[in-house]
């Protein structure tokens, strides 16, 4: 059997169709290998902005709200700086996560390609980015009960996505996802832990420390 | 054919206490779950305390905290290091009676333990608010384990001390120097005693212990329970047996020295602090080398995962250790601490520990062993994955809970208006966590949901059956 070459691009209407039609989006990216410019410029840029443009929009307008009467209030300049600076996080995010899944390719038999990887983490984050529309309303628990759904969703894409999308087994695929998970709690932690250094050095909320 | 467990002269494991122990360590994980389940609902409705002494928050957190560390925890350390020291020495416990007394002797102590908490007897020492009989009670059946443990390994047939053992080990002789020295203390009567230590130094003991006590038993006691059982579960040899020994010495070189974390911008001197914080950061090293060595060992052994319900548990154990061992030494960096500190994000984070890794590695173990304890299938796989799912939901959504909770109130209690007064009262800011307790009460009964389906899977699989007999392999000269 002659195996056809694959080609460089992505899905089409990859966005779109991943939230109704998940599976057919994995296997056609399962016989692609898209660059990873294009996945940038196509999707993960995109997706990246929306989380910091709708918190800042939030912000601005209703203030953190986390329970009190009185929300918190950021000056302008502060909170477009927190922004920028969550926009650049979040890029830093989908790219570190793709290089560590390529990382771990050879460990648990997948394929190389790092547009591949890099697709199936934009695609497990765009719930996600998705999801943020809720930062319009900075109020943080209802910001919690929402994304909790959204990140079993996220979490969902990933079991499911990744043995297909990265041709392996979906046994080795379960270990490389779960591997993948406790990388991604970290990195999660990482940017709550960097979130609370940027306050107390002055890009935040008046804080009496 | 004669029976080998009625035959005296045919040497066989001593694992009849270990079926004991491992019940005893479920049953008080639902007991300490339970008490946990009920001490956060108090904190939604406070009126759940029917304004009973006994049942209080403060005596209930604390029984809570003890029945699990203690009780599930150190039943299961001790079952599982009597079953592995065996198989690895190939050798029957020294003295298997000494080793009934230590089974019997814990349950006694926790249970008096317990009971005397709820009576409000309380030294006030965190994870040591045993009063002083106690304390003398417990070194005593800690020596006693130590005898079996360490008698077993003098007697054994295999040369090389396998790496389990040395963990196993480092839990005895650690805890029994912790215990003792924080436990040093003037008897008044004989429920008071008064520490022998005071004010700054008294702190600095006692989290010297405290953090140790996380160290030695919660992480170096539960890596020896993953480095002997994983192997077996995954039938692969570790992977980096070279790394596990390294790991060992750079953890437990490192991790004594971090206790004063707990102590910053406290009345301790500063440079204590900054020492405590500097070996807590390098700690990541020594951690994550156990838990790449973890990953790496199951990585190859993927093709179990069709068939075993407990390599899962054991999978996702690892990340949350992970996640766990890096998030303790972020938190302990001054900068973070300031926010994070007096915040239900340690409690999160001693959670993402305490069920993430112990709860779930230790199921994981349960869900290998009690089979092959009475040489039974276990009742149903089915239910197992059931409990998988639960026990995942359960922890995820009380880390993420108490996140969103910890990190509120930590903005809330440090925020500033603008004539630089604080901002928020102590009853406005305990009242914006409300949402957040209905959340984690939530997780915690899915979590404790999980572990009685677990404990009923184990009824089923038990009932009727006796311990089965299992004899030393013969092994040839050249490896003894």
């Amino acid at each position: 059997m002659i195996n056809a070459p694959m080609k460089n691009t992505l899905p089409s209407c990859l966005l779109v169709r991943l939230f109704f039609q998940p599976t057919k989006i994995f296997t056609e990216l399962a016989e692609l290998t898209p660059p990873s410019s294009l996945v940038f410029f196509k999707a993960a840029l995109w997706l990246g902005l929306l989380p910091p443009i709708f918190a800042y929009f939030g912000t601005n307008k209703f203030g953190w709200r986390l329970g009190t009467v009185e929300p918190i209030f950021l000056r302008e300049e502060i909170l477009l700086s927190i922004s920028v600076v969550y926009f650049c996080v979040l890029l830093i995010g989908f790219l570190s996560s793709a290089l560590v899944s390529r990382w771990m390719s050879k460990t648990y038999g997948a394929r190389e390609s790092f547009g591949a990887h890099f697709a199936m983490v934009t695609i497990v984050g765009a719930p996600l980015a998705v999801g943020s529309i809720i930062h319009l309303y900075p109020d943080v628990f209802i910001n919690i009960l929402v994304f909790v759904p959204v990140v079993l969703w996220s979490m969902y894409l990933l079991y499911r996505g990744l043995p297909i999308i990265l041709c392996t087994t979906p046994e080795r695929g379960m270990l490389m996802a779960s591997s993948l998970i406790g990388y991604l709690l970290v990195a999660f932690v990482s940017l709550l832990g960097i979130t609370v250094m940027l306050w107390i050095n002055g890009l935040g909320p008046s804080m009496g420390v | 054919m004669v029976d080998p467990a009625k035959n005296l002269s045919v040497e066989i494991y001593s694992d009849r206490m270990v079926t004991v122990l491992v019940m005893f360590s479920i049953f008080w994980s639902v007991v300490g779950m339970l008490a946990g389940v009920y001490a956060a609902a108090q904190l939604i409705w406070p009126v759940l305390n029917f304004d009973l002494p006994w049942l209080s928050f403060g005596r209930l957190r604390t029984f809570h905290t003890n029945v699990v560390i203690f009780g599930f925890g150190v039943s299961a350390l001790m079952g599982t290091a009597y079953y592995s020291v065996q198989r690895t020495c190939h050798v029957r416990l020294f003295s298997p009676n000494l080793a009934w007394f230590t089974c019997w002797a814990w349950q006694i102590a926790i249970l008096i333990g317990g009971l005397s908490l709820l009576a409000g007897y309380n030294t006030s020492k965190e994870y040591a608010e045993l009063e002083w009989p106690l304390d003398i009670a417990i070194t005593l059946v800690w020596v006693c384990f130590g005898i079996v443990f360490f008698g077993t390994i003098a007697k054994r047939k295999i040369k090389q001390i396998y790496i389990s053992n040395w963990f196993y080990g480092a839990l005895i002789i650690v805890i029994a120097m912790l215990h003792i020295v924080n436990n040093l203390e003037v008897p008044v009567t004989l429920t008071k005693s008064y520490s022998l230590y005071a004010g700054a130094q008294d702190a600095i003991v006692q989290w010297w212990y405290g953090h140790n006590a996380v160290g030695f038993l919660l992480t170096g006691g539960f890596l020896g329970m993953m480095y002997y059982f994983l192997p077996k579960q995954a039938e692969r040899p570790i992977w980096s047996y070279k790394l596990s020994i390294v790991a060992f010495w750079a953890f437990t070189y490192s991790y004594i020295w971090a206790g004063p974390h707990h102590l910053h911008f406290n009345a301790i001197p500063d440079w204590v602090q900054n020492l405590g914080m500097l070996m807590s950061i390098i700690l990541l090293a020594p951690s994550w080398a156990s838990m790449i060595n973890g990953i790496m060992t199951v990585s190859t052994a993927w093709e179990k995962l069709r068939t075993d319900p407990a390599l899962k548990f054991i999978v996702l154990a690892l990340a949350f250790y992970g996640l766990a061992t890096f998030e303790g030494p972020m938190l302990a960096i001054k900068s973070v601490n300031i926010i994070s500190h007096f915040t239900e994000w340690t409690v999160g984070h001693v959670h993402s520990g305490a069920l993430g890794w112990n709860a779930l590695i230790t199921f994981g173990t349960f869900y290998f062993l009690v089979p092959r304890l009475v040489g039974a299938k276990l009742y149903s796989v089915r239910l197992a994955n059931i409990h998988f799912w639960l026990a995942l939901a359960g922890t995820i959504l009380y880390i993420v809970a108490l996140w969103g909770a910890g990190v509120s109130q930590g903005v809330l209690w440090l925020s500033l208006d603008e004539l630089g007064e604080l901002r928020y009262s102590f009853t406005e800011v305990m009242a914006a966590m409300n949402p957040y307790y209905l959340l984690r009460f939530i997780a915690g009964l899915i979590f404790l949901i999980g572990a009685l389906l677990m404990y009923y899977n184990f009824f089923k699989t038990i009932i009727g059956r006796r311990t089965i007999a299992v004899r030393p392999p013969v092994i040839a000269e050249a490896v003894a």
